[in-house]
């Protein structure tokens, strides 16, 4: 084998592995990227039901309300919109009402939350950024609404 | 008066490292011997003054001094000892004052042990070493400085995060540091060879003990973090592909690949341009990871708080280093000496191939935990990546690299037997298709997801490993007395290898046995009630209140039972932390051989039934044992004589007088 | 004195560590790379022995790696050729390590150490170790007591000031809401929670606490705690006017040796003499202490109350003033923008605090 055929061998081989990952990568994104909304986005721009989709927002206070079979259901707000949402499972320790939350799971035909994880935030200083930066957002049309209080 | 020490002793090592920057390298390109020896007395020097600040800092933890704004928001008179010492890094600044002390480490290691490195070669790289720290200590003075006082300091500190009081703190981040700041080493010696335009076989001889020790502590490191996470959040989940546990896996990706390509360099004179384009790549993979964790750009329990301008900063560094060196190597790296090239079959070929692999799963991960953070910089859409991203191109990546390992070290360099290699490992494919049509008929012959090809592949990873040996060594082919001296001759590392391998195969099997059997039930229960999980009933005796040092508790304790025979409580608890209104889950464990209970708790419901959540995970130790093998493979490697590069040489033969030159 | 004693020790360690290696003569160690490439040879040999590879190939190998030795050799000599041994840049070195090692390291500690501030560990604390080791077992037994009694309203008033002085600001809000449930409502209750409440928003007097001190004045129209911060809450939305009224008011009627008379004459004093109005004296003085960074916070923590409290009250159009213009200080041009949007939409029903409003986004620059 000349020195060229194994030049040659060794980039095509390198050049095939790269193709085979920049494929996997592509159509792996394409299945299984999820998308962040707040729960504004949710209602304004009628993300369809049967979409899997991360919400974040606010524990609403009061909303919260626990089932058989630790069912638990309760609204996710950003002082806008509310969006109800179900879950079966153990919520995590800092899970609270008035707390910051991310939900992940799918829009019901409804209109409500099926969630099939909730992620609270691991210390009580910090709000999740998603969480954050959707209330902020949120947070700037309610205080032209200040007036009506 | 000790904070305020600490702090001089910091910006003392920073105004060596300074010096230390630049007389070595002038040194190095004048040839003046005593420009470059600067650096072998700074370094130790430079270690001796951030140990100093480092042992400063956590003194004010231990005795509480709160006057130590650091101290005041992270810590409790309260705490137990062992969490007094342990949340000195359990914090932004505390653990970047870490992160430099292990570097300043092993910048001593480098100039004591070093003796046997060319001396310009030596300054060169002791000085690029010093540019990564003086611009770390300029990091840490400037913006996140533990030293900082309270004029009146407060009665009681702010107490650490619960989730890290725990004696995964003591193991996790110093060990993680050790694999990450270790990679400094290998590209402060890229950056120096680029700097002198020469590198050879003997460059990687060197690079290799550096690589790794360094690799061998990430590898612990991260499977430490993740049994902390696995028993400490409570989810009994062990890898999530958080982007922080991504910025720990990209540089072990690459400094695997770093460890291989070497080999190839210093047998075979070849992949020179590439290995010290990996050197550089795994450190900065690590500064990414660095950047990523400290920088507030993600929110994780690593996220200790959230300023915009460490993040800046650390920015900064990262372009500087990155950007950096990546020119260096653009620029000199084509002045390189072209080593040869070989046959694709061949142990070279093999290494290439593992190389090829190991770079695009790195690569695939990468973009993985990027993608989403350029999205959202640059559209504002905020997405998430998560596990089943990273299944669908990390799997099939890993794949052919687990079929091709064994045969590496059966090829020989130069050209290998493809053919003598596969007979080899005939009974190596023989056992995993055994193994491929036990778990199929044990499953009712319906199942044809990948748990029986994921075990055939853990069982033909780990037959291959010993098969390697068994090669080497004549094993059933030669009379034991030859074995055994055969056995005596190898060098340990190919143990080490064989070793490092089977450890792979091991954490497979724990991997695919626990997603694969785990069996999870999420259920309410009220006193004296029982649960069963895969033949283990659990009763519910009831609920006991605790006093700790700085928390309450309230265990419920279970008495676990194997068909029926008693085998154990189980008393998993919610605590309450008073000083920050914090309430922390602590699942309860029981091993059962390599298996585990995994019991945690819910909020105790109105009608006085408390939720838990209750897995059985079998092998799932496994998953963590194998990464310690792999360690020991990485250990017994270095202890290897050739390895050595510092200790004395044997006195049989001292370098200097065989040397030609000396000799005329 | 022992500490800058040490500091000259440490600083005669780091020059000793760039002088040492320049004063020496002796020749430098020549590791090399030859040694390398010898126990490459000694392991194709210990390889061959043991049959591991061919003796064919052993030799080529053998061939391969002695031309790399005798390569390395040669280069090693010739390094040792043009080894240069330069007193000139000695000395340079010399002179760096003396002059600019303690420069650097005085310079930068001096900006960023506190040598002034002793370090106090809990152990050696004034009054005595037993003091704080009791405030902090103080505070665990009476929370576990309040834990096992809920509805022991003494226990809440007693720990209430306890978390205020130790900074759990949350706490002593929550503590101070219980009392009232437990015990009652009295005017120096509300008055305790508005305190409480003032201290968690860093001495700004929000909504919320501006509604107790309001209550309690309501209960006791006399109450003193309560009118002082009623005052400070005019002074802080910029009716300076107003704020001085009350604590003149309070001053005319306080008996000579009223403990707090200090206190509000000191207010005053500062309202008078400072345009802006700004955080109360003991903020200002807390302030003083703290480094930049820290500073930065608190201000930025006031304006966060002052942006909460307009996005509940829109109508106070001193207060969205103040809000346009702190932005503004701060280099948060695109708040300040939104701010402005968010005023005018708050002030669009009164065309006389609009214009106030416009007039002033012009002067800033705003559109």
């Amino acid at each position: 084998m000349t020195r060229r055929q194994r030049r040659l061998i060794l980039i095509g081989g390198s050049l095939g592995v790269l193709a085979i990952a920049a494929a996997l990568v592509l159509s792996a994104l394409r299945q299984s990227i999820v998308f962040f909304n707040s729960p504004t986005d949710v209602v304004q721009e009628h993300v369809g039901a049967g979409k899997r989709v991360r919400l974040g927002g606010l524990v609403k206070p009061g909303s919260v309300k626990k089932g058989d079979d630790l069912r638990i259901e309760f609204a996710v707000t950003d002082g806008n919109s509310d969006i109800t949402v179900n879950y079966q499972g153990i919520v995590p320790d800092l899970f609270r009402e008035g707390q910051g939350v991310v939900v992940e799971g799918v829009i019901q035909p409804g209109g409500g939350f099926k969630a099939d994880s909730v992620l609270a935030k691991h210390d009580e200083r910090y709000m999740p950024r998603e969480v954050a930066d959707a209330l902020k957002k949120a947070g700037r049309w309610q205080e032209g609404e200040g007036t009506t209080k | 008066m000790i904070p305020e020490l600490g702090h001089y002793a910091l910006v003392l090592a920073l105004a060596l490292a300074l010096v230390q920057s630049i007389a070595p390298i002038i040194g190095a390109r004048k040839n003046d011997p005593a420009l470059m020896r600067l650096a072998s007395s700074t370094a130790p020097m430079q270690f001796a003054f951030t140990a100093f600040s480092f042992a400063a800092l956590t003194a004010c933890y231990v005795l509480s001094d709160f006057s130590v704004a650091n101290v005041y928001q992270n810590s409790h008179s309260l705490m137990p000892l062992i969490y007094k010492f342990t949340s000195t890094w359990g914090n932004h600044e505390g653990s970047m004052l870490l992160w430099v002390f292990i570097l300043s480490l092993y910048g001593a290691l480098v100039a004591l042990f070093g003796a046997n490195l060319p001396a310009a070669l030596k300054a060169n790289v002791l000085a690029v070493q010093s540019w990564i720290a003086s611009a770390f200590y300029l990091f840490i003075l400037l913006t996140s400085n533990p030293f900082l006082r309270l004029a009146n300091a407060p009665f009681e500190g702010q107490d650490l995060n619960p989730i890290l009081q725990d004696v995964g703190l003591a193991i996790h981040p110093p060990l993680l540091y050790l694999g990450y700041v270790g990679f400094s080493i290998a590209f402060s010696f890229a950056v120096a060879a680029l700097i002198e335009g020469r590198i050879d076989a003997a460059w990687a001889r060197w690079v290799r003990p550096w690589t790794l020790s360094a690799w061998m502590a990430l590898t612990v490191g991260i499977a430490m973090g993740s049994y902390w996470a696995y028993y400490e959040l409570g989810w009994g989940g062990w890898w999530f592909w958080d982007p922080v546990e991504n910025a720990s896996l990209m540089p072990w990706l690459a400094g695997t690949a770093l460890l291989h390509s070497a080999v190839v360099m210093e047998k075979r004179n070849a992949l020179k341009v590439w290995t010290i384009l990996l050197a550089i790549l795994a450190f900065s993979l690590s500064l990414i990871g660095t950047f990523l964790v400290r920088s507030g750009v993600l929110t994780s329990v690593h996220t200790f708080a959230n300023d915009p301008a460490r993040g800046i900063f650390i920015l900064g560094i990262l372009i500087l280093f990155i950007g950096g060196s990546l020119m260096i190597f653009a620029w000199r790296a084509p002045l390189l000496k072209q080593g040869g090239l070989f046959a694709p079959i061949s142990r070279e070929g093999a290494l290439v191939f593992n190389n090829l692999f190991l770079v695009s799963a790195c690569a695939t991960v990468f973009i993985g935990t990027l993608y989403p953070l350029a999205l959202e910089a640059l559209t504002d859409e905020k997405i998430s990546v998560g596990a089943p991203f990273f299944n669908l191109t990390f799997g099939p990546l890993f794949t052919p690299l687990l079929l091709a390992m064994p045969f590496g070290p059966l090829l020989a360099w130069k050209r290998g037997d493809l053919l003598g290699a596969a007979q080899r490992l005939m009974v190596a494919a023989a056992l995993a298709v055994v193994g491929i049509a036990v778990v199929y008929v044990a499953e009712g012959g319906h199942d044809l997801t990948l748990a029986p090809f994921g075990i055939g592949l853990a069982l033909y990873v780990m037959t291959g490993a010993v098969i390697d040996l068994a090669e080497r060594t004549g094993l059933f082919r030669l009379p034991m007395r030859v074995v055994r001296s055969r056995a005596n001759g190898l060098p340990r590392s190919a143990w080490g290898t064989a070793l490092a391998h089977l450890g792979i195969g091991v954490t497979l099997l724990g991997i695919v046995c626990e997603t694969h059997w785990g069996a999870e039930r999420i259920v309410a229960l009220k006193p004296s009630q029982t649960v069963s999980i895969h033949h283990y009933e659990l009763t519910f005796d009831g609920v006991i209140p605790r006093e700790g040092p700085n928390y309450r508790e309230l265990a419920a304790r279970f008495s676990v039972r194997h068909g029926g025979v008693f085998v154990g409580t189980m008393e998993p608890s919610k605590r309450t932390y008073g000083s920050r209104g914090t309430t922390t889950t602590e699942a309860a464990l029981m091993t059962r051989g390599v298996s585990q209970l995994y019991l945690s708790l819910g909020e105790p419901n109105a009608d006085g039934s408390v939720a838990v959540r209750l897995y059985h995970k079998p092998l799932v130790l496994l998953i963590w044992l194998g990464a310690v093998v792999m360690m020991f493979g990485g250990a017994l490697s270095l202890t290897d004589r050739r390895l050595r590069v510092g200790a004395p040489q044997p006195p049989r033969k001292s370098p200097a007088a065989a040397m030609p030159v000396a000799a005329k | 004195m022992a500490l800058w004693l040490m500091f000259v020790l440490m600083t005669a360690a780091a020059i000793l560590a760039v002088l040492w290696p320049l004063s020496r003569r002796t020749p430098v160690h020549r590791g090399n790379d030859v040694a390398v490439y010898r126990d490459q040879l000694d392991e194709i040999e210990r390889d061959r022995a043991a049959g591991l590879i061919a003796d064919k190939e052993a030799e080529a190998a053998r061939v391969e790696v002695s031309r790399r030795l005798l390569a390395a050799a040669e280069a090693a000599e010739a390094t040792l050729e043009t080894v240069v041994d330069s007193p000139w840049r000695r000395r340079a070195a010399a002179v760096v390590g003396l002059v600019l090692v303690p420069l650097i390291a005085a310079s930068l500690y001096l900006k960023l150490g506190s040598p002034y501030l002793p370090g106090e560990p809990l152990a050696l604390r004034a009054p005595g170790s037993q003091d704080n080791r009791s405030i902090a077992g103080l505070i665990s037994q009476v929370e576990s007591h309040l834990d096992r009694n809920p509805n022991d309203g003494r226990g809440w008033e007693v720990l209430a000031p306890v978390y205020l002085r130790i900074g759990r600001f949350d706490d002593a809000i929550k503590a101070r809401k219980k009392a009232i449930d437990l015990n009652g409502e009295t005017a120096d209750r509300r008055a305790d929670l508005g305190e409480a409440i003032v201290a968690a928003a860093n001495g700004v007097v929000t909504a919320d606490a501006k509604t107790a001190f309001e209550r309690a004045l309501v209960l006791d129209a006399q109450h003193l705690k309560s009118r002082f911060f009623i005052g400070l809450a005019a002074q802080q939305d910029g009716q300076r006017d107003k704020a001085g009224e009350i604590w003149r008011g309070m001053l005319n009627e306080a008996p000579p040796d009223a403990p707090w008379l200090q206190t509000v004459q000191r207010a005053l004093a500062e309202l008078q003499t400072s345009g802006q109005p700004g955080p109360n004296a003991q903020d200002v003085a807390a302030a003083s202490q703290m480094t930049e960074a820290q500073r930065g916070d608190m201000v930025r923590g006031m304006v966060a109350n002052l942006a909460a409290r307009l996005a509940q009250d829109g109508s106070d159009v001193d207060g969205w003033l103040r809000l346009l213009r702190a932005y503004m200080v701060l280099g948060e041009r695109e708040k300040a923008q939104a701010a402005a949007v968010d005023a005018r939409r708050a002030l669009a029903n009164d065309p006389d605090k609009l214009k106030r409003v416009d007039e002033a986004i012009k002067g800033l620059g705003l559109s």
